[in-house]
């Protein structure tokens, strides 16, 4: 191996390592057959070394990027040796990759001249994969209630799907079309990335590239070692509280400690719940995966990860923990708990470097659930996350009406296509005023959205952060707090925030209302103009702007101002 | 530059307006003798450099036909320097242009901003109305909420205004309603419907190009309308058009009405230009990269036909219409590069135009990729810019010295460095595009043209292991030069949305009907010659479920639905590398173009400018490393047409140098064009 890399040659192959994964992403994206894919994104891909650290990856869902890794290294203890090209290993058990059981990992060796030097690796979300309700479930309390559950295993040979599998992976979904067609697009993809390392291989050798990843690695671990040498030795805490696990009153707590020590960053979970009955328990790789996240965006938001990222970071998680789920736990909404960790993690990074400090987001991905079957469609679902607001930050507002960290690109379904596939109407999508928290800065506004049923069919719901909904920092105040109004035809309401699959009569209105983000600083130190340009843009309310901000608007023409 | 036309014929002329420079081709109707021209261009009201050029042109020839690439509906957009706009939606969804997507596009960063839009959520207004998926009316339109939109018109002084209502593509009687409704009290009022101007799904993209539409409209019609007004004095008998960004010409009259289709009027030059190399070389598939001094511009020729996209972006704002697909890849000569974590950083930083690479001696002090050409005597400072702008060596070597010392290197290894890694990200991002497409790169060859492209054009080439470079004649001015190669082309369609096995052949016969109705009646307001007008069908098609659609075209004749499928199922196998026979297909949109022919002479380069030949020393890189070597420098038009050349060579001419690396040749076909050649591939 060369020790000695150039810079230049470092920077040529750390470059084409991150665009081989956007390609193998675009590939994944354009021949995906279900809309969660192909028009939310959700999915990643990455590339991985001999050992399975990470060499370059895509942008989609970030919190699958913290941890495929493990998926490779799970794949690689399975196989060894035994791996050849063309391989596939599938898998998406709860407790090994952390996820729950729709998203499933592929991985494949990539070979050169007779040796197994990297792996591709993408990981999806599918539809439906049994379980007991179509789609998702809301009140399981076991895994095996929630789908098919693979452990490594390798499902095709020379890239073709075996046919014995093929068979049973149909047999266990409601869609058994859309899964073949996805986990054909995953294949397609870590072709496309085996065919590009293969030239990237040609073009440098071995010895070169292997050089340049070790380089590579070690600049991202010293850069890192530095960043955190430089923060103020210090434990930082913060704690929220989940609403309930999705069956009982109780509220969840989360717990989270920072401590900087020299060189290294430990995050603590202790003091967090264990184990709970509903379906909101995540397994440790995920856990990591969202400490890391956390880390990366507040640490060093503008650099990729790759092998020689998160050495200095430790995470200690109790062993009886809902963040450490074991067997037989119900994983299901795993992302829930996920959004409230990353808040407290980016909570105490806050502390310890306030010129980064971000006030908290509305913090989950409240997801709406409709399925139904009749006639003219067969067995239909539609499943989406529903945007909200961000935190305020020194110098900048919140954003509004922006998807949760957790689900990175996801775009809202148009209306025009979601009422085009399903007999549902959206009545209203629109930016709900006064739900931002109050600051100098002010958090971002959540949204309201709207559904009125065309067919009697079933509702979920998962919506949380009512009890800890976006808090401000530094004197902000915090957003408002999910909301639910369901209005049947025959005058019944409901307002749960959380719904196991219901059955709802055509003409049901179901009303939506995601949180806001929380303030930064006083909102008495809010420029007037901006409070007034608030107000004119419909983000607050004139009371709002008086009562909270003290600005007294006098008539109705406002300020021609710029948002800041 | 500036030759006298010899001819007193008739001549066709186009403009290109560029930061710097206004490119001006000029080219006999009768011979096809081509020359060119550049005019420093006039920012401040940009006609002004255009009207110069035609001024100059017309004193010796006669000017027939001008076809112009207009930049103002894109500034207007960049510089939100447009109409004051509103836009009226349906009720319930007055937010939906300012949630947008509601994606994050930077998933690490925690203050992440969307794209800013043109309309802020206060000019917004909504109605009672809806239409909903199958086209029926829910509810009809209360025109008593119009008259708050009225009220605010005349209080607000917009000058435009966008009506987007939901499913006004399935049906659009709610629009025009309530655009007859205010057009009877704001006859001054410039109104876009979405049903109009993109009848397609999607009600935020839909709003995003009507908006962008109604914002750009105004100037670019007042910007024409002096324009032609002018024309009208200089030369009476002109047709002038406008570039669209489908890639075809339009009539100006047509342009004014259609802003939107101006909005990528100046760059798709290059690609039409392209698509003119493709048959006159028979190399079918191109990748057309245009490099300025700080931009980069890619496009696609793909079976002789430049590609297009009907999803592209402006400033992070969706655009449903038809547009040659250019790829904005990175800053060209003006990226920055930087040490970081011990290694080398090249861009995304820009040095842009001001203050410049350093070697501009604007005040620019981090090295960019121009610094590092002049370093390794790739630029010859004496003749940049035909020695219209000088150039400070010393500067660009100090620059890139502080940086190599920084990282430990020799001087002229980190300029090496800096072009490698640029050139590589390039590469990188150019086989993106086309593997977002479901193309192999390798089967291109590459067309490279732009003040620094061919400076650059062999190593982006081995990155991409593509084995042959074309540098047309003016590739200085290419763009210019390619709209002169463009027909009238203008694009129609028609949402329908249903399954291929259910389709009524009456509904899909109907629905094409409806657009040729609309052509002809376009073709006949802009007086086109109805023999020289074709007409192409398209459908819009996708497996059921799928999100991404594929445009395919259809023969002439009777539809066979049969024969539609199995297309299908080939161009998807084409694109995606797998397909799915048994999967059900449907349509879901309907699409026709029109095509009117324009009479072009075949293109002959006009007299030689310079003769220089000589030798200078240049870094060149070769198989054991790097060293300063004497290398042949000669003028373009020196070069015996089928002669073949071997590197390192570096061939001047008036807008750009191309340098012919080591393990290359390069040989001048007989139509002037010239081929460089990877001997080692």
């Amino acid at each position: 191996m060369t020790n000695n890399v150039d810079p230049v040659t470092v920077e040529i192959i750390r470059n084409s390592l991150n665009s081989c994964a956007d390609d193998m992403n675009a590939t994944l994206v354009r021949s995906a057959f279900s809309p969660i894919i192909f028009e939310g994104r959700d999915c990643a891909v990455a590339l991985h070394d001999e050992e399975g650290r990470t060499l370059g990856q895509c942008s989609g869902v970030p919190v699958f990027l913290g941890n495929i890794d493990v998926c490779v290294k799970l794949a690689i203890e399975r196989y060894g040796e035994d791996l050849q090209s063309g391989d596939v290993v599938i898998m998406n058990d709860s407790y090994l990759q952390g996820s729950h059981l729709h998203d499933v990992t592929t991985v494949s060796p990539i070979f050169f001249e007779g040796e197994c030097v990297a792996f591709a690796a993408t990981r999806a979300h599918w539809q439906d994969v049994g379980g007991m309700d179509a789609g998702t479930t809301t009140s399981s309390t076991s895994i095996y209630q929630e789908g098919l559950r693979l452990g490594p295993t390798r499902i095709a040979r020379s890239y073709e799907i075996i046919p014995e599998w093929e068979e049973l992976l149909r047999l266990n979904s409601r869609l058994p079309d859309a899964l073949i067609g996805d986990l054909n697009a995953q294949i397609s993809a870590m072709r496309y990335g085996e065919k590009r390392m293969t030239d990237i291989l040609d073009r440098f050798g071995v010895d070169v590239f292997l050089g340049a990843r070790d380089k590579m690695f070690e600049n991202t671990a010293n850069n890192e070692r530095q960043l955190i040498a430089g923060l103020p030795d210090c434990t930082y805490k913060a704690h929220g509280y989940m609403d309930n696990d999705g069956l009982g009153d109780e509220p969840v707590k989360i717990a989270v400690s920072v401590t900087i020590e020299g060189e290294r960053m430990i995050v603590d979970l202790d003091g967090t719940s264990p184990s709970v009955e509903g379906a909101m328990n995540c397994g440790l790789p995920q856990t990591l995966s969202v400490v890391r996240l956390a880390y990366q965006s507040v640490i060093n938001p503008a650099e990729s990860i790759n092998g020689g990222s998160f050495l200095t970071l430790e995470t200690r998680v109790p062993e009886d923990c809902l963040l450490n789920a074991r067997e037989p736990a119900a994983c299901e909404w795993y992302f829930s708990p996920l959004g409230l960790l990353a808040d407290l993690i980016i909570d105490c990074l806050g502390q310890a470097m306030p010129e980064r400090a971000v006030a908290a987001s509305y913090g989950d991905s409240m997801i709406v659930s409709f399925t139904g079957r009749s006639a003219e469609r067969g067995q239909w679902i539609i499943f989406e996350p529903t945007a909200g607001g961000w935190g305020g930050s020194p110098g900048r507002d919140g954003e509004s009406a922006l998807i949760n960290l957790s689900n990175g690109t996801f775009r809202n379904i148009p209306a025009e296509v979601y009422e085009s596939q399903v007999p549902v109407r959206i009545e209203e999508f629109s930016i709900r005023k006064d739900s931002c928290g109050a600051g100098e800065r002010r958090g971002g506004c959540g949204v309201v959205r709207s559904y009125r049923t065309l067919e009697d069919c079933d509702i979920a719901l998962w919506f949380e952060r009512s009890l800890t909904p976006g808090w401000g920092i530094f004197g902000g105040h915090s957003g408002s707090p999910p909301a639910i109004e369901i209005q049947q035809p025959d005058g019944v309401v409901h307002s749960n925030l959380k719904m196991r699959p219901t059955r709802l009569p055509a003409g049901t209105l179901v009303r939506t209302m995601t949180g806001g983000g929380g303030g930064y600083g006083n909102a008495r130190n809010r420029a007037a103009e901006l409070v007034a340009l608030d107000v004119s843009n419909g983000f607050i309310s004139e009371k709002e702007a008086r009562d909270t901000y003290g600005v007294m608007l006098i008539g109705s023409e406002h300020a021609d101002l710029e948002e800041a | 530059m500036n030759k006298v036309v010899s001819s007193t014929g008739s001549v066709r002329v186009s403009a290109d307006i560029g930061g710097t420079f206004t490119d001006i081709v000029v080219q006999d109707q009768r011979t096809g003798s081509t020359t060119t021209r550049k005019i420093p261009s006039t920012p401040d009201n940009p006609a002004n450099a255009v009207l110069q050029g035609l001024r100059e042109v017309s004193e010796t020839a006669c000017i027939d036909y001008f076809i112009h690439g207009t930049t103002i509906g894109l500034n207007a957009v960049l510089e939100r320097s447009g109409a004051k706009t509103a836009l009226v939606t349906t009720k319930g969804f007055s937010d939906c242009y300012a949630i947008q997507g509601n994606d994050r596009r930077d998933i690490y960063a925690l203050d992440y901003r969307k794209p800013r839009t043109l309309v802020p959520p206060r000019d917004i207004f909504s109605v009672r109305e809806r239409i909903d998926a199958k086209g029926r009316i829910i509810e009809s339109v209360q025109m008593s909420d119009l008259d708050a939109v009225i009220e605010a018109c005349e209080r607000e002084n917009y000058e435009a205004l966008a009506i987007c209502f939901l499913f006004s593509f399935k049906n659009s009687v709610h629009e025009i309603q309530a655009r007859d409704y205010l057009a009877a009290h704001l006859p001054q009022l410039s109104i876009s419907l979405s049903s109009t101007v993109s009848p397609e799904w999607r009600e935020f993209a839909r709003t995003s190009t009507t908006v962008l539409n109604a914002y750009t409209a105004p100037p670019v019609k007042r910007y024409l309308d002096q324009l032609v007004g002018e024309i009208r004095q200089i030369a009476p008998m002109t047709n002038v058009c406008v570039m669209s960004s489908n890639g075809g010409g339009m009539p100006a009259n047509t342009a004014g009405e259609k802003a939107i289709r101006t909005l990528l009027s100046g760059p798709v030059g290059g690609g039409i230009g392209g698509e003119h190399l493709s048959k006159l070389l028979d190399r079918p598939n191109l990748m057309c990269v245009d490099m300025g001094g700080t931009s980069f511009d890619a496009s696609l020729v793909v079976n002789g036909k430049v590609a297009l996209s009907s999803e592209a972006e402006i400033e992070g704002l969706p655009i449903q219409t038809p547009m040659v697909d250019i790829h904005v890849v990175g800053a060209g000569g003006g990226s920055i590069a930087r040490a970081s974590d011990g290694t080398l950083r090249v861009g995304p930083e820009s040095a842009g135009s001001r203050p410049g690479p350093v070697c501009y001696g604007r005040g620019g002090v981090e090295p960019t990729v121009t610094d590092a050409n002049v370093v390794l005597g790739r630029i010859n400072p004496e003749n940049f810019s035909g020695g219209a702008m000088s150039i400070d060596k010393t500067a660009a070597d100090n620059a890139v010295g502080n940086l190599a010392k920084t990282l430990g290197m020799g001087l002229e290894k980190m300029a090496e460095g800096i072009i490698a890694v640029a050139d590589a990200k390039m590469a990188d991002a150019m086989r993106s595009i086309t593997i977002a497409r479901g193309i192999d790169p390798r089967s291109f060859t590459l067309v490279v043209y732009g003040g620094a492209g061919p400076l650059h054009a062999a190593s982006i080439a081995r990155s991409l292991q593509i084995k042959e470079v074309i540098i047309p004649l003016f590739p200085g001015v290419f763009s210019a030069w390619g709209m002169l190669q463009s027909d009238i082309r203008h694009d129609f369609k028609t949402a329908l949305l249903s399954p291929l096995s259910s389709l009524d052949l009456n509904v899909l016969e109907d629905g094409f009907q409806t657009l040729a109705e609309e052509s002809t009646r376009l073709v006949q307001a802009e007086g086109l010659e109805t023999s020289k007008v074709t007409n192409c069908r398209f459908m819009d098609l996708r497996y059921i479920g799928q999100e991404f659609a594929h445009t395919c075209p259809l023969p002439d004749g009777p539809v066979d639905i049969a024969n539609v499928v199995t297309a299908f199922h080939e161009i998807y196998e084409d694109h995606c590398g797998h397909s799915n026979p048994t999967a059900p297909v449907e349509v879901t949109n309907l699409r026709l173009r029109t095509t009117c022919h324009i009479e072009k002479p075949e293109n002959v380069a006009a007299d030689p400018d310079t003769n220089r030949q000589y030798a200078k020393s240049v870094f060149v890189t070769g198989d054991s490393g790097g060293k300063w070597i004497d290398v042949h420098h000669a003028s373009r038009n020196l070069l015996e047409p089928a002669t073949v050349y071997d590197g390192p060579m570096v061939i001047e001419e008036a807008t750009t140098t191309t340098y012919v690396p080591h393990g290359w040749d390069v040989r001048t076909h007989e139509s002037g064009h010239m081929f460089l050649r990877d001997k080692e591939a």
